[in-house]
């Protein structure tokens, strides 16, 4: 059984625009899928639908066979969704703070509040920059704050939104090593990009969204082809291969 | 900048529990409206100046980002001075400066100094999330008041003033690239400053309530533990007797 099923899914606004518009794919667990497509095509709107930030118009979002919006809290700990700009993320005064938002709204006693931080900041790396106020870290640091915010609700399935915009060489790889280090350890990632050159080459499915709607679904090595009919860039040059396309070396 | 800004170190002051602290900052704000004779103004102050070091704040740093006060202090003697019906110290046949208006301004002076040093020691040895939980702790015995919506409200609101001077100044620098100092009309001005801000506030905002939903916000949290040691307790029983002191 898949970990996350999407049913026809369709999203208009209430201008009438259509976000998007019958989306249907099923994500195993364990799985790196790479999502992408250009600007306005429906990205960001298909994965607020899958923690119930935005309710369908049509269609629905199953997790482990549940339809989401039966436990809305227990979706929201089961999938983490990170921001494409962590500033609007982060809602701490110090990075310790911004981790425990999470467990506090579920209401876990202090104790194990501070456990939970303690073992998300040094999951990412941050520990040492557990009194620091959140502004004064770097791109990088400040995406990783993110994923630590996320991984102190124990998901089970990790969203990232544009995780590598703005950011520098520096800043991409440590993101990059993260997302590896969230997938090895049995996390299933969802990752949203149109920068397929930085990231495709440890994905294990790419699909590809077009004028809200989903138009291509497969192995990276079939679907990279028909990437730029759809106004995502080509990465591959001739003779490239897909595992090439990564910025780790 | 570093006046009213949260500065990590470790020291009695910054380990003090924050109802107390919060209690204490009433004191001393108490102290500074009832002082008249100059004792009254000294013992604050020389206790707060003792905290300051005691915290390890930067104080000639401090000092130098309160110049913009020494003006306001400033004007407000001149002001006083030239204005205040009394005594004449000096005599012009333009203005006379009078004995009374001179002490008028510096009692304002004393006031505003000990309100500005007693926000400078809290807020620099107090992380705001410590002074959320206070706040929610002193409203929580009083009906029909939500106390944990209030104290998400005043974290976000002091979260959001620095990153909203950033957009200010990044939306002003922008129109500025494009010659918009140029335009004299200051009501025209402000409404590019004002309209592009306030849209981005509100997007901002958006994004903000989904990343809190995302993470389960709830009203009902972990509550805040507090522990009060004996410490705590001496340093506001500094406060109260410097009250005292004042009162009396």
């Amino acid at each position: 059984m898949p970990v996350l099923e999407i049913q026809d899914l369709t999203h208009v606004f209430p201008d009438g625009a259509v976000a998007i518009a019958e989306i249907n794919l099923k994500v195993n667990a364990g799985e790196f899928l790479v999502i992408a497509g250009p600007n306005g095509s429906g990205k960001t709107v298909l994965a607020l639908h899958l923690n119930g930030l935005l309710r369908p118009t049509r269609g629905k979002v199953l997790l482990d066979g549940e339809p989401i919006d039966k436990n809305i809290i227990a979706a929201r700990k089961k999938v983490g969704l990170v921001f494409q700009d962590p500033d609007n993320q982060i809602v701490g005064q110090t990075v310790a703070e911004d981790v425990a938002f999470g467990p506090e709204n579920l209401n876990f006693p202090p104790a194990q509040v501070g456990m939970i931080v303690k073992e998300s900041l040094a999951a990412v790396d941050l520990s040492q920059f557990a009194t620091r106020s959140p502004h004064a870290l770097s791109g990088g640091e400040k995406r990783k704050l993110a994923i630590a915010g996320i991984l102190a609700m124990k998901p089970k399935i990790i969203v990232f939104d544009e995780p590598f915009t703005g950011l520098d060489y520096p800043g991409v790889v440590q993101v990059l090593k993260e997302i590896l280090r969230l997938h090895k350890t049995g996390h299933t990632i969802l990752l949203i990009t149109h920068e397929l050159e930085k990231v495709l080459a440890h994905a294990d499915r790419l699909v590809i969204m077009h004028k809200g709607r989903l138009v291509a679904d497969g192995k990276p090595e079939s679907v990279i082809y028909r990437a730029e009919s759809y106004g995502v860039r080509m990465p591959l040059k001739d003779g490239e291969k897909v595992s090439a396309l990564t910025w780790l070396k | 900048m570093t006046l009213f800004h949260y500065i990590h170190k470790d020291t009695v002051l910054h380990r003090m529990d924050g109802r107390l602290k919060l209690a204490s900052l009433l004191l001393f704000s108490l102290a500074a409206g009832f002082a008249s004779d100059l004792p009254d103004y000294l013992a604050p102050l020389s206790v707060l100046i003792c905290s300051v070091l005691l915290a390890k704040l930067p104080f000639t740093v401090l000092l130098k980002e309160m110049r913009f006060f020494g003006v306001i202090i400033l004007i407000v003697i001149v002001v006083n001075a030239f204005t205040f019906p009394g005594d004449p110290i000096l005599k012009s046949p333009f203005a006379s400066i009078s004995r009374q208006g001179v002490i008028a301004g510096l009692r304002f002076a004393g006031r505003l100094s000990i309100v500005l040093l007693v926000s400078t020691v809290i807020t620099g040895t107090t992380p705001l999330t410590r002074f959320r939980d206070a706040i929610e702790w002193y409203l929580r015995p009083v009906p029909f008041v939500p106390e944990a919506r209030v104290a998400t409200m005043i974290n976000l609101t002091f979260l959001l003033i620095p990153v909203l001077l950033d957009s200010f100044k990044e939306i002003r620098n922008a129109q500025n690239s494009r010659c918009g100092q140029l335009r004299k009309n200051p009501v025209k001005r402000m409404k590019y400053l004002v309209f592009p801000l306030l849209g981005q506030t509100l997007r901002r905002a958006d994004e903000i309530v989904n990343a809190m939903e995302a993470r389960c916000y709830s009203e009902v949290r972990t509550k805040a533990t507090f522990k009060c040691k004996k410490t705590d307790w001496f340093l506001l029983a500094i406060s109260f007797a410097v009250f005292l002191f004042v009162l009396l």
